[in-house]
């Protein structure tokens, strides 16, 4: 009964999405805007059938039917409740589940908001995005189909695979993941409707997904940072990032969607970039389909990669009807697209932003080309290659030291012209930090060109947004005599999109610093440790005090108790694991991690004697790590400032203006 | 309005009938598909030999171990996704490093020890390809493509500013 409800849903939605695709273009056509209430009603009726079809799979997971396919796959009776919901996204077919309703929602929710906005650029985006709806149906009903009838109804199921059940962040990291990837499809799909409706010339698909489009990509920053976070608590190796194909895929859309959040100003401020901006969202959709394709058909091997099938077929065919349809949409709109190019000066805000666009562009076409690289080899020369760490390590540090770099000038640089002598007051303060920062990391021991430019650049950028807030601050404390925090929240909340672009700024100084210092301070040490022995790793001690089993319902535990001493007072204890599944004959690791704000103990398990007498450990030093999570939620404020509704502007005083006009600002 | 109102009501209770009725199309569905691959299999084709050459003194020598590292980061651990043996727990990546330790122990340099990994498993092996033959695309395309970008940007902002200066521009609010 449950497996009938999910997938019938499923089956209408697909129905509703045809008809509504159909219908919406035909009511638009024929000018019935009274019509338009019937494609507004196919995208919520679609909300509200995949809806069903989820709450459906998840009691289906709950009550343990295994009589559900998807159920029989991934479900068993021993794993812990919250681990059953979350397996929901656990495998392939429950994954597409939930992406069919993330879009639904967003779909619903963004048709919701702007239908009684003018013109025909919302019906169109909402045909769109059902199209967009329409094909993930016919992947859940066809080849990811995750509602099959299984019989005989087994007692038990396998349980979901066990790297996924053996951290909390499984529940964090891909809600946040599809909230991101499936929230670009809002931005592409008013990209589309604009071209389709002849909107395109202004700047109105712009406007109305503005907020979508920083939230999506506030989310998808979140799941990047969140998947490197389970990667360093989980997988045991002391890193967050492998260069791995899906985190790749993760961050490839996000590399072009960030370009497209600076490069928009322009066209706003100036009404260049139009083609540009338009294209650069097309792409950021296309790559996100792409990646899902990359990882989920399994043609690259990943973490991730979950089965291998006749999905890619569909995926790829997707792809190219995307791709043909945009291209054709660009070119039948090519002459409201062409906008003039005027610069007042070389040294401005716009050209800040284009040299942005270049590095950002270059480094999504980089970690693409290094990404499908295998498999163009294995094509072209018969041989598989690898491409990883390394390669991507050599080829993009110099495009990510490039980006900070522009990430302290830009927002010191004003728009049209730069004066020198102004100029120089907005970065000095930056030039100094940067050299500070540098010289600390010089001294403690740094050496490599790239580590040494990346705190020089963090510390430059640092020092130049931080005093976008301070000067502007004491502006307002001179003109209207407020407190310094009421002038500082008043100064944000009158330019919500720019203090947030600024404070965004900071974390991702933040998660550099994390990542430099870790990268190039990080000291590990491995040892077999009898109990009551220590080692000693960049001068913090660990004694092995004892090791341990415990029976689990899901699963066997092998535990060694560590405790951080501090001269003779025991610090911390710290717990590293090996966690048995029944299903799975090599042990996962689940290393223990005690976090401080000027570094991380990172202690992984790698081998033990069964009687107890010893075990073998990694102590790994990870300094500023908590600066990478840190700088996260950093990024995500900032996203969050840009967002929020903005302060009417009436109360700034003619005096605020004035200064800020005197410091060059817009 | 309020005809098209009730009739697109009407067409959500149809739809909600609809799901309940069109049982039939699941019952013919087709089998449970088959389960997944599991995690590849640590095999005896893949094992290497860990030959137990190393003195006391090289055992503990830092500047032997900086070395390994060095080498251990470019290979791939054949049994994990995608990480070199310098990262990996998994046994085999461990042998592995003992095997890169003896081998630079007994006096070959690092790419000698590169080249043994690649004629044991193939190019693969190698976490950064080779920049010769085809493999030099990876390298050349994304600096030809800053190159070109730059150029390209060179060109333009020259052609824009040598535009008469912004008349009919977007006026500056203090929206940035």
């Amino acid at each position: 009964m449950t497996r009938l409800l999910a997938f019938n849903s499923i089956v209408v939605a697909l129905a509703v999405t045809t008809l509504g695709a159909i219908f919406g273009p035909i009511a638009v056509r024929k000018g019935r805007r009274d019509w338009l209430m019937y494609l507004y009603a196919a995208v919520y009726t679609n909300f509200a059938l995949v809806t069903l079809s989820t709450l459906a799979l998840i009691y289906g997971l709950v009550s343990h039917d295994f009589s559900i396919s998807y159920v029989a796959q991934v479900g068993s009776r021993a794993t812990p409740t919250f681990y059953t919901i979350i397996s929901l996204w656990g495998a392939l077919e429950g994954s597409i589940v939930f992406w069919a309703w993330v879009l639904a929602m967003y779909a619903a929710a963004v048709v919701w908001f702007n239908r009684k906005r003018e013109g025909n650029l919302v019906p169109y985006a909402a045909v769109t995005l059902l199209i967009v709806a329409l094909f993930f149906h016919i992947l859940l009903v066809g080849p990811a189909n995750p509602f099959l009838p299984v019989f005989p109804v087994p007692f038990d199921g396998p349980g979901p695979n066990p790297l996924l059940q053996n951290h909390i962040l499984m529940g964090v990291h891909p809600p946040l993941l599809y909230l991101g990837y499936v929230g670009l499809t809002v931005p592409f799909a008013f990209a589309v409707g604009a071209m389709l409706s002849g909107e395109v010339a202004d700047d109105g698909w712009i406007k109305v997904t503005r907020r979508w489009t920083i939230t999506a990509w506030a989310f998808l920053t979140a799941a990047i940072i969140a998947g490197m976070w389970w990667s360093y608590e989980v997988l045991g190796w002391g890193g967050y990032w492998a260069w791995d194909p899906v985190e790749n895929a993760s961050f490839i859309p996000w590399l072009t969607c960030t370009a497209y959040l600076h490069s928009v100003m322009v066209q706003e401020r100036r009404g260049m970039l139009k083609l540009w901006n338009l294209n650069l969202m097309v792409g950021t959709f296309v790559l996100t389909i792409l990646g899902t394709f990359l990882t989920r058909s399994g043609i690259i091997s990943s973490v991730h990669a979950f089965t291998q099938g006749t999905i890619g077929y569909y995926f790829l065919a997707f792809i190219g009807i995307v791709l043909v349809a945009t291209l054709f949409l660009v070119a039948g709109n090519s002459d409201k697209l062409a906008s003039d190019g005027r610069l007042d000066a070389p040294l401005s805000r716009e050209t800040a932003f284009l040299l942005n666009n270049l590095f950002f562009t270059v480094f999504m076409f980089t970690v693409l080309i290094g990404t499908l690289f295998p498999l163009v080899a294995e094509a072209v020369r018969g041989v598989k290659v690898s491409v990883g760490e390394p390669f991507f390590n050599k080829m993009t540090l110099p495009m990510m030291v490039a980006l900070i770099f522009l990430m302290g000038v830009g927002p010191a640089l004003p728009w049209k012209k730069a004066a020198g002598p102004e100029l120089k007051g907005k970065l000095l303060p930056g030039a100094v930090l940067g050299v500070l920062v540098a010289a600390a990391a010089l001294l403690a021991g740094a050496r490599g060109v790239y580590s040494v430019l990346a705190f020089l650049f963090a510390g430059f950028a640092l020092g130049v947004n931080v005093r976008e807030f301070v000067v502007g601050a004491n502006a307002r404390v001179r003109a209207h005599g407020e407190m310094w925090l009421v002038a500082l929240s008043r100064l944000v909340s009158g330019n919500r999109r720019r203090y947030g672009g600024y404070t965004a700024h900071i974390g991702v100084v933040l998660v550099t610093l994390g990542v430099a210092a870790s990268s190039t301070f990080k000291q590990e040490q491995e040892a077999t440790l009898r109990p009551g022995e220590s080692i000693t790793v960049a001068g913090h001690t660990l004694r092995f005090k004892a090791a341990w089993g415990r029976e689990e319902p899901q699963r066997q535990v092998i535990g060694a108790t560590m405790e951080w001493m501090d001269g003779d007072r025991v610090r911390a204890t710290i717990e590293p694991r090996m966690n048995y599944y029944p299903t799975q004959e090599a042990p996962v690791p689940t290393p223990d991690v005690k976090s401080t704000l000027r570094g991380d103990i990172y202690l992984n398990l790698m081998a033990f004697k069964p009687d107890g007498s010893n075990v073998t450990v990694k102590v790994i030093w990870e300094p500023l790590v908590p600066w990478i999570w840190l700088g996260g939620f950093v990024l995500c404020l900032g996203a969050l400032i840009g967002v929020l509704p903005g302060r009417k502007r009436t109360s700034d005083a003619p005096a605020v203006r004035a200064s800020a006009l005197a410091e060059g600002q817009p | 309005m309020t005809q098209a109102r009730t009739l697109s009501r009407a067409l959500m209770g149809a739809a909600a009938a609809l799901t309940l009725v069109s049982g039939a199309l699941a019952a013919q569905a087709p089998e449970l598909p088959a389960a997944p691959q599991g995690a590849p299999q640590d095999s005896g084709a893949l094992r290497v030999k860990v030959q137990g050459t190393l003195t006391d003194a090289q055992k503990n020598d830092p500047v032997l171990d900086a070395a390994t590292s060095a080498v251990a980061a470019q290979l791939r651990c054949p049994v994990c996704q995608g990480v070199a043996i310098q990262d990996s727990p998994s046994e085999l990546a461990q042998q592995m490093r003992m095997v890169v330790k003896e081998q630079l122990a007994s006096g070959k340099s690092p790419d000698e020890v590169k080249a043994y990994f690649v004629s044991k498993y193939g190019e693969w092996i190698l976490l950064e390809p080779q920049a010769h033959g085809f493999n030099i695309v990876i390298y050349a395309l994304p600096v030809l493509l800053v190159l070109g970008g730059a150029v390209f940007l060179v060109f333009i902002v020259r052609k824009w500013t040598a535009a008469p200066a912004a008349a009919g521009s977007a006026p500056s609010g203090e929206n940035d």
